[in-house]
């Protein structure tokens, strides 16, 4: 069909078609090196990893934009400081009317966005009013559905009235997002930003320098910053999404510092720490870790039986063997880091007699020849559900199956999708689940009101509690209260009666990790979960 | 030759339209709800009436015939819908994602032929010799070692002990070379031995032995007549290997944050990014059918023995 001289030059042809498209696509990606070589020598670098794209940065919209990266540009009128204190940042002060419906805030002098435009009044309420164009997507945030409306008093003076009074307004307004704040030349002509922007210009330390979608992006120094400028001259971000990987590229030496939760494996953590080479720290706990016990369920309904299961597992023994010492066995539901949360609670010690005695006394009695308790002929059965791809939350639903068996009650795993998960646990359709509180700046309000409020199912959950009717009262009155000593008497009450009632039970406290290389310098734990951690971090070479 | 191509283009579309069918049975038996799906990555609280809305923008709501009619509409215009994460159309962040993923794919099929063939052939012709042993106990290694922890290994020695090459990203050739070896080593593996069977193979073959007892010289034997023939297989199973490559590159792309399609893909099943997920599959379906074709071509080039009757009526 082909002559033979053909047939060679026509694969002689394919073959170097095919090796040219090889090295096209390498010699092109050659001069898009990401700059980490040419600022080496004199500038100050850090080069960290992250798992995922840095996103759109866009301040008034979620995934895929990361909130770390997100806080680099964008700055909020409060800052959330360590123990829950607000700090002024791009407001200079506020003031609260007394019946906690009207704010009104000074903004700062002087400040300016990164392209060099004035951050004032106007700018900030042109924020308001595009997150506000889409109050759906922001409908989990208090404030966003308490805000009835804002204005311009002057040029640097800017007021907030609420429909009802909610004292955690100030902290919400120190997220990350969405109430952060977008320079003029961002907008999108017809100002819906929830459908993108055209810019990332805020007012933040730094500035968006280079970025190429899931390989790199790196952050420099904003030339108009208003405040005391960053030690560092560059934040290099690389995208490396397998964890293992990231370990290497650190001992290379090609990453400063690896951040985050759960961004290196428990493994990995122990194994840098104990080379001595590097420095490995522990942030104070960021959140809990807490078993569900759904009351809607008439066995859980009784205390005696939560009270038995509390008492029938060994915390310490599990949370230390599963997470090798990076969480912290907890006795409190809300660490006591956050703002009305530091109260001593009694600890809920291990031990099997006491269970098996709550067990006797509430009626579950166990069968002789049998290894489950029952009463009125049905067994004491119960099913916890678990999200499938979490290996934690796996090997300590395997652990309480095996230690309650121990004490008669019969427990079912149930791995699932994170969303049937979510969504059985919304629904109030499930014995026992894993749970997480939010962390600061969101905690102690956001917890309380998702014990109050329907759809999360927290509240669910506590459902056929006696006081569940009082409890949701004073959830009421503590989020719309003005007077600081009885919001914190009624915390106390609150948070009392939930520890109590042993619907939530703390399992353990989880902890930020970081590991750096010894050249990297004054390195700290943000106060705000969301926040990124560079403000005073330097490096020397 | 050119009826024969049609007509292998044309079987393509009831196999597209299978393929369509199974994903969209896929989705619907699975326990996650498109409309939870998209809400939950887009950080929205689901109450009700937000979920009856995107039920509705979905077409959830129609009866399943209508959406299937709908959905495969949909993609003859190249419509793969916005993904749930970031609400860019999924067609253009796929095909933002290729380029890297074939350089990948093309590269380590390269690096595969150029070592499996003459090592696959050096073996046979010099059966038991000890360049053959070598190639055997490469091949043991390179079938039976897991591809993400020959990437791990990799990466320790060259770039983390010997320092000579980068840990992970895409950029210069010096990024390429760790992803390429971990990627063509089971093919090495597979091709070498297969070439080897086959040379063993033809030189059993009569033409052999005639051509021998016509005086012609041995490498012209070997190089001309035999490697030509024998070859065949190992050209199928790379093509068909070109597929899977394009496709499934997803563990590399991992290992070695290589920006590909793949990576994108194992991002979307984390999100529930039902979007992207179909795009994938039927990419991936395509993919399949239309290197096979290709690989079906090039045989017919290399054999003209292989009828073209032959071939359609199969």
């Amino acid at each position: 069909m082909f002559g033979s001289t053909k047939k060679a030059v026509l694969l002689m042809v394919a073959v170097i078609l095919l090796l040219s498209t090889t090295l096209l696509g390498c010699t092109k990606k050659e001069t898009e090196s990401n700059g980490e070589n040419k600022a080496a020598s004199a500038e100050k670098v850090i080069t960290l990893s992250w798992p995922r794209d840095v996103g759109p940065m866009n301040p008034h919209t979620y995934n895929p934009s990361q909130l770390f990266a997100q806080s680099m540009i964008y700055e909020p009128l409060v800052s959330y400081k360590e123990g829950g204190k607000l700090e002024p940042y791009l407001a200079e002060s506020w003031s609260i009317s007394k019946d906690g419906k009207e704010y009104t805030f000074k903004l700062r002098q002087n400040v300016k966005f990164s392209d060099g435009t004035p951050f004032n009044a106007a700018i900030v309420k042109k924020n308001f009013d595009a997150v506000m164009k889409n109050p759906k997507l922001h409908s989990w945030l208090g404030v966003i559905n308490a805000l009835d409306k804002t204005e311009v008093v002057d040029e640097q003076t800017f007021k907030m009235t609420l429909k009802e009074p909610y004292y955690p307004a100030l902290q919400d307004l120190a997220l990350v997002r969405p109430v952060r704040f977008l320079g003029e030349a961002g907008f999108p002509d017809d100002g819906d930003t929830s459908k993108g922007l055209k810019k990332p210009i805020g007012t933040g330390p730094w500035v968006l320098a280079e970025y190429k979608k899931d390989e790199y992006a790196v952050f420099t120094r904003n030339p108009n910053y208003w405040g005391e400028s960053p030690k560092i001259d560059k934040v290099t971000v690389k995208i490396i999404p397998d964890a293992e990987t990231r370990v290497m590229a650190f001992e290379k030496g090609e990453l400063d510092l690896i951040y985050g939760e759960g961004a290196i494996s428990m493994d990995s953590f122990n194994q840098l720490k104990e080379s001595g080479k590097y420095v490995t720290e522990l942030s104070d706990p960021v959140g809990t870790r807490s078993l569900l016990l759904n009351t809607s369920n008439e066995k859980l309904a009784d205390l005696r039986v939560r009270m038995a299961l509390q008492h029938g597992f060994n915390k310490q023994a599990m949370v230390e063997g599963i997470t090798l010492g990076l969480e912290e066995k907890a006795d409190n539901i809300l660490s006591k880091n956050f703002p009305y949360t530091n109260m001593d609670v009694q600890q809920v010690e291990y031990n099997v007699e006491k269970a098996n005695a709550y067990l006797d006394e509430a009626g579950w009695k166990l069968p002789a020849g049998k290894t489950v308790r029952e009463k009125d002929g049905q067994p004491l059965e119960l099913e916890l559900i678990y999200d499938k791809t979490d290996p934690i939350q796996k090997a300590m639903a395997e652990t309480m199956q095996a230690e309650w068996g121990a004490i008669g009650v019969k427990l079912n795993i149930t791995g699932l999708e994170l969303t049937v998960q979510i969504k059985r646990r919304k629904a109030g359709e499930f014995d026992l689940d894993f749970w997480y509180n939010y962390g600061a700046p969101y905690d102690p309000h956001s917890f309380i009101n998702v014990v109050a409020e329907k759809g999360w199912g927290v509240s669910e959950a506590h459902s056929h509690l006696s006081m569940k009717q009082e409890l949701d009262q004073q959830i009421k009155e503590t989020l719309a209260s003005t007077d600081e000593a009885k919001r914190e008497q009624l915390y106390n009450s609150i948070l009392r009666t939930l520890q109590d009632q042993s619907v939530i039970v703390p399992v353990s406290y989880i902890k930020k990790t970081v590991v750096y290389q010894k050249n990297v310098k004054d390195f700290s734990f943000p106060a705000n979960r969301d926040e990124h951690p560079f403000y005073g971090i330097s490096i020397s070479k | 030759m050119v009826s024969y191509i049609g007509k292998r283009i044309l079987a393509i579309i009831p196999i597209v339209l299978f393929a369509i069918l199974i994903t969209f049975v896929l989705i619907h038996i699975s326990p996650v709800d498109p409309a939870e799906a998209y809400l939950s990555a887009a950080h929205i609280h689901p109450t009700e009436e937000l979920l009856a809305e995107k039920r509705h923008e979905f077409g959830l709501d129609q009866p399943l015939i209508v959406q299937y009619f709908q959905t495969v509409m949909k993609i003859c215009r190249l419509d793969f819908g916005r993904s749930y994460l970031t609400n860019e159309p999924v067609w253009g962040e796929v095909t933002a994602r290729m380029p890297a993923t074939i350089q990948l794919a093309v590269s380590s099929i390269l690096f595969a032929m150029i070592v499996s063939i003459p090592l696959g052939f050096l073996s046979a012709v010099y059966k038991n010799s000890l360049i053959d042993n070598f190639s055997r106990l490469l091949s043991f290694f390179g079938a039976s070692i897991p591809q993400f922890w020959l990437g791990y290994l990799l990466i320790f020695f060259f770039s983390v002990k010997l320092d000579w090459l980068p840990v992970e990203g895409r950029g210069s050739w010096e990024h390429l070379v760790l992803p390429t070896m971990t990627l063509s080593l089971a093919l090495i593996a597979i091709y070498t031995r297969l070439l080897r069977a086959s040379v063993l193979e033809q030189l059993q073959e009569s033409y052999v032995l005639y051509a021998r007892t016509r005086g012609i010289k041995e490498k012209v034997i070997m190089v001309k007549h035999v490697l030509k023939i024998a070859i065949s297989p190992v050209i199928t199973g790379l093509g068909m290997n070109f597929g899977k490559l394009l496709t499934g590159t997803i563990i590399v792309e991992q290992v070695f944050s290589w920006p590909g399609f793949g990576r994108y893909f194992v991002e979307a099943i984390f999100n529930r990014d039902i979007p992207v997920i179909q795009c994938y599959v039927l990419l991936a379906a395509c993919l399949f059918i239309v290197c096979n074709l290709i690989v079906d071509l090039v045989q017919l080039y290399m054999d003209p023995r292989i009828s073209l009757k032959g071939r359609t009526d199969q």
